[in-house]
């Protein structure tokens, strides 16, 4: 039972095996069958989870139907280091970053429709050996965010619809990093934080015949004002306890990008559909992670600035769904994502790098009402070399190469009726 | 229908199998083959205080673990035909004395107080000696006395003794006698050798060097705030001269190695902790006041001057800046703050002062390094000069030296700079470079001397020596 499993590892992982989409800290398509379609879905009517990404799709499930479609995501996004001059590897330690999505749509009428999402768009999990070369630049940093997406659709004629929704933003943000000034190998520092945003989400969605369809999307960025953060230091020596207390409040602001999307969607054959995606994200809204710490006790109150500044960063996904019986559907896609993250702000908080990626997905029906959904996908991300500055002191790295690689796994169900 | 066998094994299985899909994720890269280049496999270090791995005013066996040269040994050891390393290794846990941190002032300048060391096994002491009794200290023989170590870095060594017979021949210690205890104890009893030739028996087994000697001639004179001894820029000359002794034997057949170029003094934190007017601008912020630090006239005895931006206050003498000290004032005493009154002046001996020391001091530093040659006396050659003659290869190209700049490291590390995301400066104690005698190096200190001489290895011959990862050794050798 097991051994067939282990003759599978070099496919996925020498080849590929599947993909999530998404640049920057995207955690990759929401939803098991758009995951399996690699992403490309602003003009994609099979599967709900399309309402976070268009809410113009909505009008389109205008119709007798409720449909909810719920699932999990999970995402191992793991990286490996070879110090520049001392030619030491280092792989993170394995962490899942884990996901979901419940989305649900009622039609009120006939053109209008009402839809509900709720996603995890953004989140990772890095955690390095805490022994590391780079210990006292990060050991382990996590974001989680959750965000919730009424939406309102409108079917505006046979062809055209459209959708706004507002989206209700929640954040997690936790950090930890060695004191490497100080002896004691457990000296560190750790953050953790949460807050809330919000931002709109807008589409379109249109049909020039029955096989040609078309979508474009733009949702706004999203600022966590993140307000009741904690700073804990640890085995701080006692001469240092002025300048390092023991926790200290901070206040923090994380910032999500706007994305602009457009797509079409082509039925090929009457069984084979093929998608196209093509999506600029506004990473440039991440410039610095910047911290306000408040004064505890004699220590005046400060200010740390950690330096990102992105750039925004296109993405090219290429989808396709195969109807291989009344029951059983295929997907598979491919994507390209560039990397927000210039080669001079390299940081191993968050890696990042230009990827590829594939996945493969399937949807079966398991009676008319019910359809099991699952995907995979595996990026593999070019090889980054970070150049470090000892002379500038304020941009904390470690210098070396970097490479990632990310698998994301979902299933889910979808239910109508 | 048939279940999946869900048994403790089986879970078990699935596990391991998951865990393996997922850790075989890992991207792979190639690390690159640490190589040498060159034969690597008898080093000898020569040097003074900083090859001797001295660290806050003394050695311990654990300052000698961390000399430059004994972590270059074991970086080369990495690498394939790197060899053993022999050091004049102190018994565990012993020590010469040292100094430790005692607490910080209010001012923030951090006070130390001096620990005795085991290894102590008799004293002189010279009550007439310059600037006030002055211990000498001898140490328990090294176990290598036999045959010579590798590391022949000795304390305090000055380049103008090294042809000093008896230097380390304990009938020299006396008071006020040409005797120096850490070559002493390097050497056999009673053995008149002197450094040089103790180099020159040493060197002929060696297949590498690294030579960084010079610094030791000038502390005693910066150290006593240039009131002990007398140095004018003319003492380059003899310097030149002795290292070129030293460096005839160590590149004889042609042997490799690395001559390093010694740091600008101004960025040892004797001086730099001490720059007049950023004294001056601290203090004022501490007392709110506006007074200013006055020194002597070093041209006018019994007249003050106000400091400038390059006198330097010794460190040392930092933390009695601004107490009140009772001064004669006409016919009455007077209870007046430390250099922030113009009656009562810095004393020359805790001041260097700009014109008729610094400027002498980094002159003499920069024609020992690489100041130009005189043509009527051409064989005096600065330390660039000399690697050039042995047709030693470039070191750094993107500045095409011959030697090591160490002067970069010590000044890059002065305006802070960040290693893997901790953050060295030349400040004592925090900063984590320098030791609390504000002229020896840390543990971290000596790793990052050591890696500029890996970067320079590695540049010169072509070579693959994986650097140290600085962050991981301690921050003191205490």
């Amino acid at each position: 039972m097991r051994q067939p499993l282990l003759f599978l590892i070099p496919v996925f992982c020498g080849l590929t095996a599947s993909s999530a989409l998404a640049s920057g800290y995207d955690s990759g398509p929401q939803g098991a069958r758009v995951l399996g379609l690699g992403g490309a879905s602003t003009a994609y009517i099979n599967s709900i989870a399309g309402l976070s990404t268009n809410p113009g799709l909505l009008g389109q499930w205008a119709d007798s139907l409720t449909r909810v479609s719920i699932g999990g995501i999970g995402q191992v996004r793991r990286g490996s280091f070879v110090g520049q001059d001392t030619y030491q590897r280092t792989d993170q330690e394995l962490a899942v970053q884990p996901g979901g999505y419940l989305y649900a749509t009622h039609a009120l009428n006939k053109r209008v429709a009402l839809g509900l999402a709720i996603t995890t768009p953004y989140g990772y999990h890095t955690k390095w050996p805490s022994t590391w070369e780079g210990r006292s630049v990060i050991q382990e940093s996590q974001l989680s965010t959750y965000f919730v997406q009424p939406t309102v659709g409108i079917r505006l004629n046979d062809n055209f619809s459209a959708g706004v929704g507002f989206v209700y933003a929640f954040g997690k943000y936790t950090q930890r990093r060695a004191l490497g000034q100080y002896d004691d190998p457990t000296a560190q520092t750790q953050l953790s934080a949460s807050g809330s945003g919000f931002g709109v989400n807008a589409g379109l969605y249109g049909r020039s015949g029955d096989n040609l369809s078309f979508g474009i999307s733009y949702r706004s960025s999203v600022q966590l004002k993140m307000n009741n953060g904690t700073l804990t230091t640890t085995g701080v020596p006692a001469r240092d306890a002025s300048v390092a207390p023991a926790s200290s409040d901070f206040t923090t602001r994380i910032s999500m990008p706007s994305t602009l999307s457009v797509g079409i969607a082509d039925h090929i054959t009457k069984k084979l559909l093929l998608t196209f995606d093509f999506s600029l994200s506004g990473w440039s809204a991440v410039d610095s992670l910047k911290l306000s710490v408040a004064a505890t006790g004699s220590t005046p109150a400060r200010n740390q600035s950690s330096v990102r500044r992105y750039e925004d960063a296109l993405s090219f996904r290429i989808g396709s769904e195969y109807q291989v019986s009344p029951k059983l559907t295929l997907l598979g896609g491919f994507h390209y994502d560039e990397t927000p993250v210039r080669d001079e702000y390299i940081n191993p908080e968050f890696l990042d790098a230009n990827r590829v990626g594939v996945s493969a997905g399937l949807s079966y029906q398991l009676s008319t009402r019910l359809a099991l959904e699952g995907a995979y996908s595996f990026d593999y991300g070019q090889l980054r070399t970070a150049r470090v500055s000892q002379v500038d002191e304020k941009v904390a790295n470690v210098a070396g190469t970097y490479r990632i690689a990310v698998n994301t796994a979902s299933v889910g169900i979808a239910v109508a009726f | 229908m048939k279940h999946f066998p869900f048994t403790l094994s089986g879970r078990a299985g699935v596990v391991a199998a998951t865990a393996l899909l997922l850790n075989a994720c890992a991207p792979a890269q190639d690390t690159p083959t640490p190589t040498t280049g060159i034969d690597l496999s008898h080093y000898l270090a020569v040097g003074d205080s900083y090859t001797a791995g001295l660290s806050a005013g003394g050695l311990t066996r654990t300052s000698q673990d961390y000399s430059f040269p004994n972590l270059l040994a074991q970086q080369f050891a990495l690498a394939s035909g790197g060899g053993s390393f022999v050091q004049p290794t102190l018994e565990a846990g012993t020590g010469t004395g040292y100094f430790s941190l005692l607490d910080y002032t209010a001012t923030g300048l951090p006070r130390t107080r001096r620990v005795a060391g085991a290894a102590v096994r008799r004293t002189v002491v010279n009550p007439t000696a310059c600037g006030g009794p002055d211990t000498v200290r001898l140490f328990t023989r090294s176990a290598t006395a036999g045959a010579l170590p590798q590391n022949l870095g000795v304390p305090g060594l000055r380049l103008s003794q090294i042809e000093v017979a008896g230097l380390g021949n304990e009938t020299n210690a006396t008071p006020g006698g040409a005797f120096n205890p850490y070559f002493e104890r390097l050497l056999p009893a009673a053995d008149s050798r002197t450094y040089l030739g103790a180099v020159t028996t040493a060197a002929s087994s060696a297949t590498f060097f690294t030579f960084f000697q010079g610094l030791d001639e000038l502390m005693p004179y910066i150290r006593s705030g240039g009131t002990c001894g007398s140095v004018s820029l003319a003492l380059a000359d003899p310097m030149k001269t002795n290292a070129r002794k030293i460096l005839d034997v160590l590149t004889a057949n042609g042997h490799k190695g690395l001559i390093l170029r010694l740091p600008d003094i101004r960025t040892l934190p004797l001086l730099r902790q001490g720059q007049g007017k950023s004294v001056e601008a601290r203090l004022q912020a501490f007392y709110k006041d506006k007074a200013t630090i006055y020194i002597e006239s070093p041209f006018a005895p019994g007249t003050s001057q106000p400091i400038t931006e390059e006198d330097y206050i010794l460190a040392t003498a930092l933390p009695r800046v601004g107490q009140l000290t009772p001064v004669q004032v006409g016919g009455s005493t007077l209870m007046l703050p430390y250099g922030r009154d113009e009656r009562n002046p810095l004393r020359n001996a805790d001041v260097l002062d700009k014109v008729s020391e610094l400027n002498v001091l980094t002159g003499i530093v920069t024609a020992y390094n690489a100041g130009s040659t005189n043509p009527s006396r051409p064989l005096i050659l600065s330390l660039e000069s000399l690697a050039k003659l042995y047709k030693m290869p470039v070191v750094d190209p993107s500045v095409s030296l011959y030697t090591v700049d160490t002067g970069a490291l010590f000044a890059n590390v002065g305006n802070s700079v960040a290693i893997g995301g901790v953050v060295y400066s030349s400040e004592p104690v925090r900063g984590n470079f320098f030791s609390l005698d504000y002229y020896t190096l840390t543990p971290r200190g000596n790793a990052l001397l050591a890696n500029t001489c890996i970067t320079a290895i590695n540049k010169a011959y072509q070579a693959n020596i994986p650097a140290i990862d600085v962050n991981r050794l301690p921050t003191t050798a205490q």
